[in-house]
């Protein structure tokens, strides 16, 4: 793939203003809520496309058209069965809790409703997790550039790194939303040309179903049996792997998406944030599975003659990794080509911001100001949080670095946040609706989902994966065995919390108020406008997404 | 002009017109990119800009 200068120009066209976003928002930033937390004054509709477009990294851009690809339509399940109901949950039930609170960050909700080990136990592994997601963000993006483009890794690492750096040392929270949004419409709009003209060049929907194997053109059809489709899971381990423990814990209670909710202007718009984010959200395969499932019926016999293909990968299998860059490189000619390349860059950008500004907020608000230093001025928190910025992205940086030296890193470091992520809703499920959930029952809860996740990848074994202690029971897929692992986790958390929390004395009511369900008064719904009513949205959003579950069946 | 800078949308709108002159101009100058794609997307990129350019940004019901 190689660039002509108008590529060139889109790409600093594009660097240009998100560095100018920074420092337009700088002269707004006056102090650390400013900086960290957007001092809840950012708009619905600006909070509503950052909560979907923080989601919306590399990982799972590339990720979900690779699954395409492999998997078939059937990769829309992590869309409309992982991701919508949690998201209407969260608007609906969750954001009065978050928001209400008045809490900064997740791990700071935690200390309220529970007790300060259980905020440092979260904060700690959130922050790390952050942190390394970036770095491994930074990785994929030098990577991919030096794969496609030649370009050299440490020279792509600096300048995205720096670009990052640049502006939400500036802007903070708010320049990192605002590029955020910026970054949604051009990985839209600059992925949405692809679509329509790959999918004309494969005939249309109508012929890529006639030419492909059934299992990949049916969401559900084929899902009664884990041996006959292409995922290797049955419908009832995707619906509570995926679309309850897996879906409500990174919707409901990862601090990255929720903290965009949570600078709303008022409780209304933060309710509905999650729920308008669902709108995009529930039509983005559009954009990021159906490519996939294209390239993959570009390759049958049929359409050979189109001249696509995915590249060969070092076991001898195709590379899913590389389908939205093949099919870049086949479709768009210079100009556009820039476009697709500056939207590739756009989704690595805008997952490394999101995290380090996650990080910042919760290593200044839950560890810094928490363990350290305790009663400065509001000017002393600022220069940290401005100071763990620059730190947030240097540790991004070296972490690239080793993931470069150690190709098995990636994998290891998503099962250990797999670990720590999958039991974590169980925590804030019983914590908002059962009073009686004690600080003990929470924080041990916690370690004994994440020690029964460990234990069960360490007896199980999917496509040569897990089985560290001994592989007593073998799954057929890697996203199975993650299903179960999540599973089992959550229901050791359940399990775990509700018995100490029995044995321990719980916090007194008065100290609930606002932070459980049954202890919080409800405010009167909106009887304004239907839009203005996060349940009534979030019944349309519901009705919405069974009914493409039925289409696509 | 610069006060608008302010807005989101005017930024997202402005950036969106200069992708589509680069697109719309560099298709008629050069033969690099004289697809009939990148005319038809400068179009939507040009619309979409001006569309975003031309809202009111600070009248948000929230």
């Amino acid at each position: 793939m190689k660039l002509a200068i108008a590529d060139y120009l889109i790409i600093l066209v594009y660097f240009a203003f998100v560095i100018a976003v920074g420092f337009i928002i700088k002269k707004k930033i006056k102090s650390s809520n400013d900086f960290l937390s957007s001092n809840r004054n950012i708009p619905l509709w600006i909070t509503s496309l950052a909560f979907i477009s923080a989601n919306l990294g590399a990982q799972e851009v590339l990720g979900m058209v690779a699954s395409g690809a492999k998997y078939g339509i059937m990769t829309v399940h992590f869309y409309w069965v992982g991701a919508i109901f949690a998201m209407v949950f969260l608007g609906v039930f969750m954001m009065p809790f978050y928001y209400g609170s008045r809490a900064r960050s997740v791990p700071e909700y935690l200390r309220l409703r529970f007790d300060e080990k259980t905020r440092g136990l979260n904060a700690v592994s959130f922050a790390a997790m952050t942190v390394f997601s970036s770095g491994i963000s930074l990785f994929a993006l030098a990577k991919l550039l030096e794969v496609i483009l030649k370009w050299d890794f440490d020279v792509s690492i600096w300048i995205a790194a720096g670009i990052v750096m640049i502006y939400t040392f500036m802007g903070g929270l708010t320049s990192a939303v605002y590029n955020e949004v910026l970054q949604f419409f051009l990985i839209v709009l600059g992925l949405s040309p692809l679509v329509i003209v790959a999918l004309q060049d494969a005939g249309g929907w109508a012929n890529i179903k006639a030419q492909l194997q059934p299992e990949l053109t049916h969401a559900w059809k084929y899902m009664g049996n884990a041996e006959s489709n292409p995922m290797g899971i049955n419908f009832m381990s995707l619906i509570f792997g995926l679309g309850f423990v897996m879906s409500f814990g990174y919707w409901c209670t990862d601090f990255l998406v929720v903290q965009r909710a949570m600078i709303a202007k008022n409780m209304n718009a933060a309710q509905r944030t999650p729920i308008v984010a669902a709108l995009p959200k529930m039509l983005m395969p559009l954009i990021v599975v159906l490519p996939g499932v294209i390239a993959i019926a570009l390759m049958t016999p049929a359409l050979q003659s189109k001249g696509f293909s995915i590249p060969i990968a070092a076991d001898g299998g195709l590379d899913y990794t590389m389908t939205l860059p093949s099919l870049i490189a086949h479709y768009y000619p210079s100009g556009l080509l820039g476009v697709g390349i500056t939207a590739l860059m756009a989704s690595f950008m805008s997952g490394m911001a999101g995290n380090v500004t996650a990080f910042n907020s919760v290593f200044t608000f839950d560890i810094y100001q928490a363990y350290f230093i305790k009663n400065k001025s509001d000017r002393h928190y600022l220069q940290v949080g401005k100071v763990i910025t620059i730190a947030g992205i240097l540790l991004s940086i070296i972490t690239a670095y080793i993931a470069k030296s150690f190709n098995n890193i990636n994998d290891f470091l998503q099962l250990v946040f797999s670990f720590v992520n999958g039991p974590l809703f169980a925590t804030f499920l019983l914590g908002m609706f059962w009073k009686r959930t004690t600080g003990h029952g929470a924080f041990w809860g916690l370690v004994a989902g994440t020690v029964a996740a460990a234990l069960t990848h360490g007896l199980t074994v999917a496509e040569g994966k897990g089985g560290w202690i001994t592989e007593l029971y073998e799954i057929r897929s890697g996203m199975g065995q993650a299903f179960i692992v999540a599973s089992i986790s959550w229901v050791f958390n359940f399990t775990t919390t509700i018995l100490v929390s029995l044995a321990t004395k719980p916090k007194p009511d008065e100290e609930l108020k606002g932070l459980v369900y049954s202890l919080t008064k409800r405010e009167p719904i909106s009887k304004g406008r239907w839009y203005f009513n996060p349940i009534t949205l979030g019944v349309l959003l519901l009705l919405a997404t069974i009914l493409l579950n039925i289409i696509f069946f | 002009m610069y006060k608008r800078l302010n807005e989101l949308n005017f930024v997202i709108g402005l950036f969106f017109t200069i992708v589509s002159l680069i697109l719309l101009v560099g298709s008629f100058i050069s033969t690099q990119l004289s697809g009939r794609i990148n005319i038809y997307t400068g179009i939507v990129f040009l619309i979409f800009g001006v569309f975003m350019i031309l809202i009111k940004g600070n009248k948000n019901p929230d």
